[in-house]
């Protein structure tokens, strides 16, 4: 036994020998300097509720549109922008200049046709005749060769003729006409040859009638001329393009935006919402109006759903929709009667007039359960 | 103060938390290591002695068995110290050798005195073999509640220092609970042990005097024979 109680001692020595020296606890948890997260409870309606800013600007705290530039202070405006009046249509980058002188050219091309124009007055036949003459005789006249320096001359003479021809013509009757003729004439002799048409006496009988125009023109021979001329001068394209308004139609607003410009959207969206009174308010107008037939069969059941567009100043848009579900098909067609007469008789509403994006569709669900 | 010396002991070896215990469960767990000591030596001790016995038990079953003279075998024996069987074997010649030295009268009367001195004998050789495994049973049965008192002891006082400390924090609440739980560690390690070898050799021992009881049957029935061969033609010479 004594043996037996060394030998058990001495492996118990052993054993915590070993685990006091080895066995030197276990190793600490590795917690780590962990930071605490910082959890928000994120709204949906921060998602859809978009402000106003710049749609390439940098995010920042607060959207706003770019800074406008320093003007004189407009209170009534509503949009911001640069523009010198206050537009609701977002602003454009400016026309390009190309097409602004493209659309020069042909009013300066059409110079011409209002010359005729007077001429046709006291003979519009031979007129009408040959001003569509001019215009084609350049695009077949190019396809020959020949002809091509004698189609050249026609056309600066059909433009120059408004101008210089008329005044001309009055002093200088029959020479002056056969001057210019001159080359018409040359035209006409060269043009029969390649055209079957019958194109140049056309131009002839012209010089053959304008003078007698301007005959008895002479008498007043200046101011009618003058007064032609005022005309063509009031149908000049580039005085219309004058009298046309220059502002333009997308230009932006005029109110003035101080901050730095940051993300947003182009307006204020969804920011807004009908609070709760203002829900109990339009609920109350709808409840004044609905009456229920009392002691209905099986009337509680029935859920009826009306839909109903309005229009900024609280009046119905349309139609309203209904659609009533549960209990028996008399009692939804008679309280789905109701609950649409009931919306239509207290048709303008009352609520806030600078929320109705967020009122302009209303869904009213009437609930007949606690009316009986 | 009492924060700042529970969050000192970050360091939490065997060593150290002995040393952070209170003194009753310094105490407790003393008791329960020394507890653990005494169940491995008596494991050791009897594990060992089964052992001898067993081979013993074999050899002199080996011997009897082999044809050799009863008398020649007991007079071996006599002369040295005996245990098992051979004890066994060395009472019953004892009893026999003396009631024949002094002349029995009755069969009937020697093979109960015979009889007698076996069972006394293996009473006491079973008593030998059973020693101390009742401290073992005690151990196993009382360890885990004695560890789980020190534990109770050892959490009360950590309560009450957490409480002075004003300081829930778990680096201060855990050293104390550790501490404490040691104790009770200390006890399942000290029962465990002593529950198994309990029931392991408690098993032996009933093995082992099942032997013996019957080589003490056998040995009782051959020595009945040879009374009444020995008897006999003396009752059927008077």
């Amino acid at each position: 036994m004594r043996n037996s109680l060394a030998t058990s001692t001495a492996i118990h020595a052993l054993i915590l020998g070993w685990g006091l020296f080895s066995l030197s606890g276990p190793q600490t948890l590795d917690a780590g300097v962990v930071e605490t997260l910082p959890v928000d409870i994120v709204p949906i309606s921060e998602m859809t509720q978009i402000q106003q800013g710049e749609r390439t600007a940098p995010l920042a705290e607060s959207a706003s549109p770019e800074p406008t530039e320093e003007r004189a202070p407009e209170p009534d405006a509503q949009n911001i922008g640069n523009n010198t009046v206050d537009l609701d249509t977002p602003p454009t980058p400016d026309a390009r200049p190309e097409a602004v002188e493209e659309a020069a050219a042909p009013a300066a091309a059409e110079e011409p046709q209002p010359v005729p124009t007077p001429e046709p007055e006291p003979e519009p036949e031979p007129v009408e005749a040959a001003e569509p003459e001019p215009a084609p005789e350049p695009e077949p006249e190019p396809v020959e060769p020949a002809p091509s320096e004698m189609a050249a001359l026609p056309e600066p003479q059909a433009i120059e003729e408004p101008a210089e021809a008329n005044e001309p013509l009055p002093e200088s009757e029959t020479p002056e006409a056969v001057a210019p003729s001159e080359p018409e004439n040359a035209v006409p002799e060269n043009v029969p040859t390649p055209m079957a048409r019958p194109e140049p006496p056309r131009p002839e009988p012209e010089p053959e009638p304008e003078p007698e125009r301007p005959e008895p023109e002479p008498q007043q021979p200046t101011q009618a001329a003058e007064a032609s001329s005022a005309k063509e001068s009031e149908f000049d394209a580039d005085e219309i393009a004058a009298l046309l308004n220059q502002e333009q139609a997308s230009g932006g607003g005029q109110r003035q935006s101080e901050d730095q410009a940051a993300l947003g959207g182009r307006t204020t969206t969804g920011g807004e919402s009908l609070s709760q009174s203002e829900i109990d308010a339009l609920r109350a107008q709808i409840q004044r109006c609905w009456s229920i037939i009392p002691g209905m069969a099986d009337g509680a059941d029935v859920r009826v759903r009306v839909s109903m567009r309005l229009s900024p100043d609280g009046s119905i848009d349309g139609q309203p929709s209904v659609s009533a579900s549960g209990g028996s098909q008399a009692a939804q067609n008679a309280l789905s009667g109701g609950a649409l007469r009931a919306v239509l008789r207290c048709a303008p509403y009352q609520l806030p007039a600078e929320k109705y994006a967020t009122w302009s569709d209303v869904v009213v669900n009437f609930d007949p359960s606690q009316m009986f | 103060m009492e924060q700042v010396g529970l969050a000192a002991t970050s360091d939490v070896t065997l060593w150290s938390l002995f040393m952070e215990a209170g003194f009753v469960v310094k105490l407790v767990m003393i008791g329960l290591l020394a507890a653990s000591v005494w169940t491995w030596a008596i494991i050791v001790d009897k594990t060992m002695a089964f052992g001898r016995a067993r081979r013993r038990l074999d050899n002199f079953e080996e011997v009897f068995w082999s044809g050799q003279s009863l008398e020649e075998l007991y007079r071996t024996l006599s002369e040295q110290k005996t245990t098992g069987m051979a004890s066994i074997f060395v009472a019953a010649m004892r009893e026999w050798k003396k009631s024949f030295e002094r002349g029995a009268r009755t069969p009937m009367g020697l093979q109960a005195r015979i009889e007698k001195a076996m069972d006394v004998t293996l009473a006491r050789e079973s008593e030998s073999l059973e020693a101390r495994l009742g401290s073992l049973a005690t151990i196993g049965s009382s360890a885990p509640f004695i560890g789980l008192f020190g534990t109770v002891i050892g959490i009360m006082t950590s309560f009450q220092a957490i409480a002075g400390s004003q300081s829930t924090n778990l680096a201060v609440v855990a050293p104390g609970i550790a501490e404490a739980l040691l104790a009770t560690a200390m006890g399942l390690l000290a029962a465990i042990p002593a529950v198994i070898a309990y029931n392991k050799l408690t098993g032996d021992v009933g093995k082992l005097t099942g032997r013996m009881e019957g080589f003490a049957d056998e040995f009782s029935a051959i020595l009945s024979r040879q009374i009444d061969e020995k008897l006999q033609p003396r009752a059927a010479a008077e």
